[in-house]
C-alpha cells in the first residue's frame, strides 16, 4: 500500500517535471549525434549521477544498499544487452522513451495514445506468449 | 525527407516560450537530478521493492500494473513484481495525471491527429517486450548501472548501442 501510494505520487511530480522539461531518456542521445544539442543528454547524465550518488547516501538512512549482485549468467547478459538493444532502438523509431511517450499522451498527442496501448498490451503479451516460447528456445 | 527535417524540433518538443504558470523554468537536469533521487528513495526507504532498484520503470511498472489488473478481473495468474503483489505500483498513472495537470495548467494541451497509429503500436508492444527481457526501461536499465549491476550495465550499453544504431538508421533513410 506504502507502494502504491508512493509511487503515484512520484509518478505525478515526474510527469509534471517532465512534461515542462520535456525530459527523454532516448531523445538526449540521439540529438547529442543529430544535431550536437546537449539539453536532453544533461537530464540523462544528471539522472545517473544522482542516482549513483544517492543510492550509498540514502543507503546510510535506510541501513542497506541495493545488491549484492550474483554474477549473470552469459544467456541471461545476452538476452538483457539484445533487450536493452532493442528498447534502444525502436524508441528511437517511435520518437521517444516509454516516460516521454506517457507525457505526450497527457499532453493530447493522439498518435502517443496508440504507442501506450500497444505498451500496455505488450506487457500480457510477453507473459502470455513471448517468455514461455524464449523458454522453450533456450536451454 | 531532408536532414534539417528530420533535426527540427517536432511542436510538441519545443522548449516552453510563455512563461511557466509557477515562474520557474525547469530543466532537463532539474528533472533529471529530482527523479535520481525519487527513484532511488522510492527503492530503498518506501517499499518499492523487491528486486533492487525497482523505485522507477515505465515498463515494469506498466507490467505490475496491467498483469495485476487483468489478474485480479480474470483471474489468470500472470507475472507480477513481488513489490506489486498485494497492491500494483501505480507509477504510470501519476506520471499521466501529472502531465496532464502541467500541460493544462500552462496551456499546452491540445489534441493532436494521430499520423501511423498502427506503427506506433507496434512499437509501444515491441518496446515494452524487449524492456520486459532487459528488465527494465531506458530509466531503469540506467538506474541498476547506477545500483552496481552488471546486468544493468550490459543492458544500458545495448540501449545506447541501440539508439546510436537508431538514430544512423534514421539519418541514412532521411539522405535517400
Amino acid at each position: 500500500m506504502i507502494a502504491a501510494a508512493a509511487t503515484l505520487i512520484i509518478g505525478g511530480v515526474l510527469g509534471y517535471l517532465g512534461q515542462r522539461s520535456r525530459l527523454c531518456f532516448i531523445g538526449g542521445i540521439r540529438d547529442f549525434i543529430l544535431v550536437r544539442d546537449r539539453y536532453l543528454l544533461k537530464g540523462l547524465i544528471a539522472f545517473g549521477v544522482t542516482s549513483w550518488l544517492a543510492f550509498p547516501i540514502i543507503g546510510l538512512v535506510s541501513g542497506g544498499r541495493p545488491g549484492p549482485f550474483a554474477a549473470p549468467d552469459i544467456v541471461t547478459l545476452l538476452l538483457t544487452i539484445a533487450g536493452g538493444f532493442g528498447v534502444g532502438f525502436i524508441s528511437t523509431l517511435a520518437d521517444g522513451c516509454p516516460f516521454r511517450q506517457h507525457v505526450l499522451a497527457a499532453q493530447g498527442v493522439r498518435s502517443s495514445f496508440a504507442y501506450l496501448g500497444g505498451f500496455f498490451a505488450g506487457a500480457a503479451i510477453f507473459h502470455a506468449w513471448t517468455a514461455p516460447l524464449l523458454f522453450q528456445l533456450l536451454p | 525527407m531532408p536532414l534539417t527535417v528530420l533535426a527540427e524540433p517536432r511542436a510538441q518538443d519545443a522548449p516552453p516560450t510563455s512563461t511557466p504558470a509557477s515562474g520557474l523554468r525547469i530543466t532537463a537536469v532539474h528533472t533529471g537530478v529530482v527523479a535520481g533521487l525519487l527513484a532511488v528513495s522510492a527503492g530503498t526507504l518506501l517499499d518499492v521493492r523487491p528486486p533492487d532498484a525497482y523505485g522507477l520503470c515505465m515498463a515494469c511498472h506498466a507490467r505490475d500494473l496491467v498483469d495485476w489488473t487483468i489478474n485480479h478481473l480474470a483471474g489468470t495468474r500472470l507475472t507480477v513484481a513481488p513489490a506489486s503483489l498485494v497492491f500494483p505500483v501505480l507509477t504510470p498513472i501519476g506520471v499521466l495525471l501529472g502531465a496532464l495537470a502541467a500541460a493544462f495548467a500552462n496551456g499546452e494541451f491540445r489534441w493532436r491527429i494521430p499520423d501511423r497509429s498502427w506503427r506506433t503500436f507496434l512499437y509501444g508492444a515491441l518496446v515494452m517486450n524487449f524492456a520486459l527481457l532487459a528488465g527494465g526501461c531506458s530509466i531503469r536499465l540506467l538506474l541498476r548501472t547506477a545500483a552496481g549491476e552488471a546486468l544493468g550495465l550490459g543492458g544500458f550499453g545495448g540501449l545506447v548501442a541501440g539508439v546510436v544504431v537508431g538514430t544512423w538508421w534514421l539519418r541514412w533513410r532521411a539522405s535517400r
